[in-house]
């Protein structure tokens, strides 16, 4: 079984102007120890994605209209408030794309540490930490993600820290309770170029060391191809191809996956590419069929009319295109 | 941050200054007579004259405001032409039955303001949220002594639960004067008694007050609650598994309610001159409606230290403010600091 698996999930947005139906069955399956990234351009639903596996999204204006989020078999999205807060606890963590809107201003870094730990190990009983147990387990986290002089940082605010500093506090955050799975939606896009690479290794460092199961949301091929085993490609709010990361990126096989390996600069290339025709549908009147098809060069008269289930095309690589039916 | 409350009480003594150099000038220029004022329409001219002389009037303006100005760096704020009695006496008697009444009802107003606030705020468009908005709305709407009537008809009146005026009743002996605050001097006397029924007099008043501040408020701690919810930080404390209590006494609350502090400080000193009509409709002995009688009166010394005191309290409930919240936000101590 799945460590987690999302199956045919649909969310949308209720706004002024109607109903945003984003994600439009959307699947995922992450193994135990499995790292696997999510690909797709700016406004296809990933973060919608995390953010419901999360369960965070915020309702209204986002709706949950059918699917199922399963945990270990659980539904995340049928859960009682208190089995979705020990899933928190002990099983998932987290970390957001903008490392200066993550941590709250207000108190400082050591007060948000000590406090995750205190209500997610803490207090009396057996495997409970003491006080001065989740005090050593903060410095610790800190120092693992490389920070110098963690017990100085505690007491900092994080408007005192550079991005990548507080992009380190997150992680620490994220990683100090031993979580199953890790959520990285873009945990770098908003970093320096050269701390984006620093990072990066850290975190790569420290999932391999403690074995976490990741999900990693990412625009760059460099980070997938470096960091996950497999890979999904989405496009607006639908998986529309996964397989193991170095079959396909060595051989996309989607129309759409194929354009955005080609929008990639090589240092080896002539001139930049052309990129993809066209854009992002509008999430109100979504294209009826496959969602890629106002797009795409291949277009056939049944891409109009029904969403194209997957198609197998190798070992474990599955795309959702009816050039690849037979 | 004692370098800082130095610098702001310097300024705030040359800001009074000014004032009182403003409120001097206006008060001689409106029309009327403050000698003929002073005396009543039955004295004769020689007698008003004799008053003139008296008051200074008939002094050049600059003179007026030297002789007034030395007197006040020797405590003496001159002689009230309508109580008949020093300024400084009458204010000793009114400002303590207003600070009383005015911080019972700014405290009314912190905790219903901000249990409104942060319930409408977290279960936002919940039922909770639409009623709350209602009685917002109409709190605001109404003229605090529409309610100061409408409260003492139905709790004085009608259920007899609380006195309608008066601090305390005439038959009851007045703890010593202390601080002036009588359900403190009460207490400090040991006349635990004495102390309930003077709590019981605040009651009706400084909730009439505090209607328009508890909508106010909870209408600006609600609307920071939704937007603080949205925020990045929130969502990654809930993802964390932070325990709700938590989240929202302490994670949430502390950025949310410093917009509050702010306009809750501006509200206590808009207090201090506008509870007049309240001070009014239950007869309470305050500076509000002193400030006022001075001015329909005419009577110049009042007037001027009535508007200083205004000045002062403005001055010291700002400051007061930012030290608070100086010390609820760290990026501003932080940028203080220089760091």
């Amino acid at each position: 079984m799945a460590l987690l698996e999302v199956k045919d999930l649909c969310v949308g947005y209720r706004i002024f102007e109607g109903h945003l139906r984003v994600l439009n069955r959307a699947r995922l399956e992450v193994d135990s120890g499995e790292r696997v990234g999510l690909v797709g351009e700016t406004g296809c639903g990933k973060t919608t994605t995390v953010k419901s596996i999360l369960r965070v999204l915020p309702t209204p204006p986002a709706e949950v209209a059918s699917g199922e989020i399963l945990y270990r078999g659980a539904d995340i999205l049928r859960m009682s408030h208190r089995g979705i807060r020990d899933l928190r606890r002990r099983e998932m963590t987290a970390i957001f794309q903008d490392p200066l809107q993550s941590l709250n201003p207000m108190f400082t870094v050591g007060t948000q540490l000590r406090d995750i730990l205190k209500d997610s190990m803490g207090g009396r009983g057996r495997g409970r930490l003491s006080r001065r147990e989740i005090e050593a387990r903060c410095i610790a986290a800190l120092h693992e993600t490389g920070m110098p002089d963690p017990e100085r940082i505690m007491h900092n605010y994080p408007s005192q820290l550079s991005g990548g500093m507080r992009q380190r506090v997150c992680i620490a955050e994220a990683l100090s309770r031993e979580a199953q799975l890790l959520l990285a939606d873009e945990p770098t896009t908003n970093l320096d170029v050269t701390i984006q690479d620093q990072i990066l290794r850290k975190l790569d460092e420290l999932v391999d060391e403690k074995g976490t199961s990741v999900l990693i949301i990412t625009h760059s091929m460099g980070v997938v191809r470096d960091l996950t085993q497999r890979m999904y490609i989405m496009y607006a709010g639908t998986m529309v191809e996964t397989g193991r990361t170095k079959d396909l990126l060595a051989a996309p096989r989607h129309p759409y996956t194929q354009g955005l390996m080609e929008s990639v600069p090589r240092l080896t290339g002539v001139g930049i590419s052309d990129g993809i025709p066209g854009r992002i549908p509008n999430y109100l009147d979504p294209p009826s069929g496959c969602r890629f098809h106002p797009r795409c060069v291949h277009v056939m008269p049944v891409c109009k009319e029904t969403a194209p289930e997957f198609f197998s095309v190798g070992e474990g690589h599955v795309v959702a295109c009816y050039l690849y039916r037979s | 941050m004692a370098k800082y409350i130095g610098l702001r009480l310097v300024q705030s003594i040359f800001v009074l200054f000014g004032l009182s150099l403003l409120i001097f000038s206006i008060a001689r220029v409106v029309p009327g007579d403050p000698a003929r004022a002073a005396l009543g329409f039955l004295a004769s001219q020689d007698q008003v004259q004799q008053m003139r002389v008296e008051m200074h009037l008939d002094k050049p303006f600059p003179v007026q405001y030297y002789y007034w100005i030395r007197n006040v760096m020797h405590g003496d704020l001159g002689k009230s032409s309508y109580t008949r009695r020093p300024v400084t006496t009458d204010l000793a008697q009114y400002i303590p039955a207003t600070l009383e009444l005015i911080l019972f009802a700014t405290l009314i107003s912190l905790v219903f303001g901000q249990i409104m606030g942060i319930l409408a705020g977290y279960f936002r468009n919940s039922w909770f949220d639409g009623l709350s908005r209602l009685v917002s709305y109409l709190g605001i709407a109404t003229p605090s002594f529409v309610i100061a009537i409408l409260l003492m008809f139905l709790f004085s009146q009608v259920f007899r639960l609380a006195p309608s005026v008066g601090r305390l009743p005439i038959m009851m002996q007045p703890p010593p004067t202390v601080t002036g605050f009588m359900v403190l001097d009460s207490l400090l006397a040991g006349q635990v008694k004495t102390a309930l029924v003077a709590l019981n007099h605040l009651l009706l008043p400084a909730f009439s007050l505090a209607v328009i501040h508890i909508a106010q408020e909870g209408r600006i701690t609600r609307s920071s609650i939704v937007e603080n919810l949205n925020k990045d930080y929130i969502t990654m404390h809930r993802v964390h598994g932070i325990r709700t209590s938590r989240l929202v006494f302490k994670y949430l609350l502390r950025p949310s309610i410093i917009p509050t502090i702010t306009v809750m400080g501006l509200d206590f000193a808009f207090l201090m001159s506008n509870a007049f009509l309240v001070e009014l409709v239950y007869m309470w002995p305050g500076f509000s409606r002193y400030a006022v009688t001075t001015m329909l009166n005419k009577d110049l010394n009042a007037m001027v230290a009535v508007v200083v005191v205004m000045g002062v309290t403005f001055a010291l409930v700002n400051l007061a403010v930012d030290i608070i919240i100086s010390f609820l936000d760290p990026t501003i101590r932080i940028q203080r600091r220089g760091g």
